[in-house]
């Protein structure tokens, strides 16, 4: 564990050095990923994995795994799938991630939330399905937006498919989270997802029906 | 550069505080997640307004790294299923009905299973989804099964690849790592 952490400083900071764009990539090229460190294998079609991984989360957590265990009957509840940038040494919030203006919650794709069953957030009704998650981060609060655009690239949103929206406090952490972090936690019906990137945790919470 | 990728994978968050919060975050594996298309990179030609064709099919499936290991026949071992990558199985989705192998396949969410052997796999189309590994297979769950030749290539690939490429029928998903390379084709 302590090589890892060594080796992990070791390549932040290297990171650190190499970092050549400091500004958020505003264009995207047809057919190539917006983090300008994805480079493909030379002579081939083939990706190396990407920067910002993506990275797959269920409710009930690890849901896979309790299935896998046997001690899962019913299906699960709700699954995120997002891709995690990491802060580099960099300012985030307020800098590289705008204040008032939409981030895609990740990297890459939009975020995409899936609901296996019928959900209440705010006193409002989410209908079992798949949607794409967002927010418009301000200094002491996000707005979360749940919108139906789905399979679409986090760079642009298209406003005229909000289906709703949240407003959650923001609280601050006093050490960074390095990656950008999503967990669900909760126990049975009721389950809050958090929210986690530099110094900023984020819980929004929510109470499944079934 | 590549090095550094692959360090970077390795590299767990050391920075995350635990102490903060209740819940156990999810450390950064170093088999990181990815998702491929059919149309390929349909979500940038969404936000471009340059989609031509509906999306068909997604894959979602962990990459595992060779690094220097020999993968095929040793860490993969032949007649055995295997969960074609890391972590989560891999999984499939149809977004219209199509037809592998001859036999249609309802539109859906799907996990892609391989029993792997030197000259064959055997790509196995099954409907457990959400499931970890395939260390809970159940063939009786198994929607369609398609024996596949394997393709040796010159190049050696370090991250298990998924891609789609376009073919006469539909799209083939094509699956490459070490320098084995398997052609699966799907009718849309």
């Amino acid at each position: 564990m302590k090589k890892f952490i060594l080796i992990s400083g070791i390549v932040i900071s290297l990171m650190g050095c190499n970092q050549e764009e400091k500004k958020p990539v505003t264009t995207v090229t047809p057919g190539k990923k917006d983090t300008a460190t994805v480079a493909s294998i030379p002579g081939s079609h083939y990706t190396v994995p990407d920067l910002s991984p993506l990275d797959i989360i269920y409710y009930p957590s690890d849901y896979p795994l309790k299935k896998m265990s046997g001690n899962v009957t019913a299906g699960p509840l709700a699954r995120i799938i997002y891709s995690r940038p990491q802060t580099q040494k960099r300012n985030i919030f307020g800098a590289l991630v705008k204040y008032n203006e939409p981030w895609r919650l990740g990297a890459n794709e939009s975020t995409e939330i899936e609901f296996f069953s019928a959900a209440t957030i705010q006193n409002k009704t989410i209908k079992p399905g798949r949607y794409i998650l967002y927010c418009i981060p301000q200094e002491t609060k996000w707005t979360l937006v749940l919108n139906a655009n789905l399979y679409s690239w986090g760079l642009k949103q298209d406003r005229q498919k909000d289906l709703m929206q949240f407003e959650i406090p923001v609280e601050k952490n006093n050490t960074v989270t390095e990656y950008f972090t999503m967990a669900f936690e909760g126990n049975e019906k009721n389950a809050e997802l958090i929210i986690l990137w530099d110094l900023v945790k984020i819980r929004l919470p929510i109470k499944f029906q079934k | 550069m590549n090095k550094l990728l692959i360090f970077f994978c390795l590299a767990i968050i050391s920075s995350v505080s635990f102490s903060q919060t209740t819940v156990k975050l999810p450390e950064v594996d170093k088999s990181t997640m990815d998702i491929s298309y059919y149309p390929n990179n349909y979500p940038i030609l969404k936000i471009q307004n340059k989609v031509t064709e509906p999306l068909a099919m997604r894959v979602i499936y962990s990459r595992p790294l060779k690094q220097g290991r020999k993968i095929f026949g040793e860490l993969v071992e032949y007649g055995k299923v295997w969960r074609l990558g890391a972590n989560e199985a891999t999984e499939i989705e149809f977004f219209k009905d199509v037809k592998i192998n001859g036999k249609k396949i309802t539109k859906g969410r799907y996990t892609l299973y391989a029993l792997i052997n030197e000259t064959s796999w055997t790509l196995i189309l099954n409907k457990d989804t959400d499931i970890w590994g395939a260390f809970k297979y159940d063939a009786k769950k198994d929607v369609v099964r398609v024996d596949l030749p394997v393709e040796n290539i010159t190049e050696s690939i370090e991250a298990m690849s998924m891609v789609f490429e376009k073919s006469a029928t539909g799209a083939n998903l094509i699956i490459a790592w070490e320098q084995v390379k398997i052609t699966l084709p799907i009718s849309l």
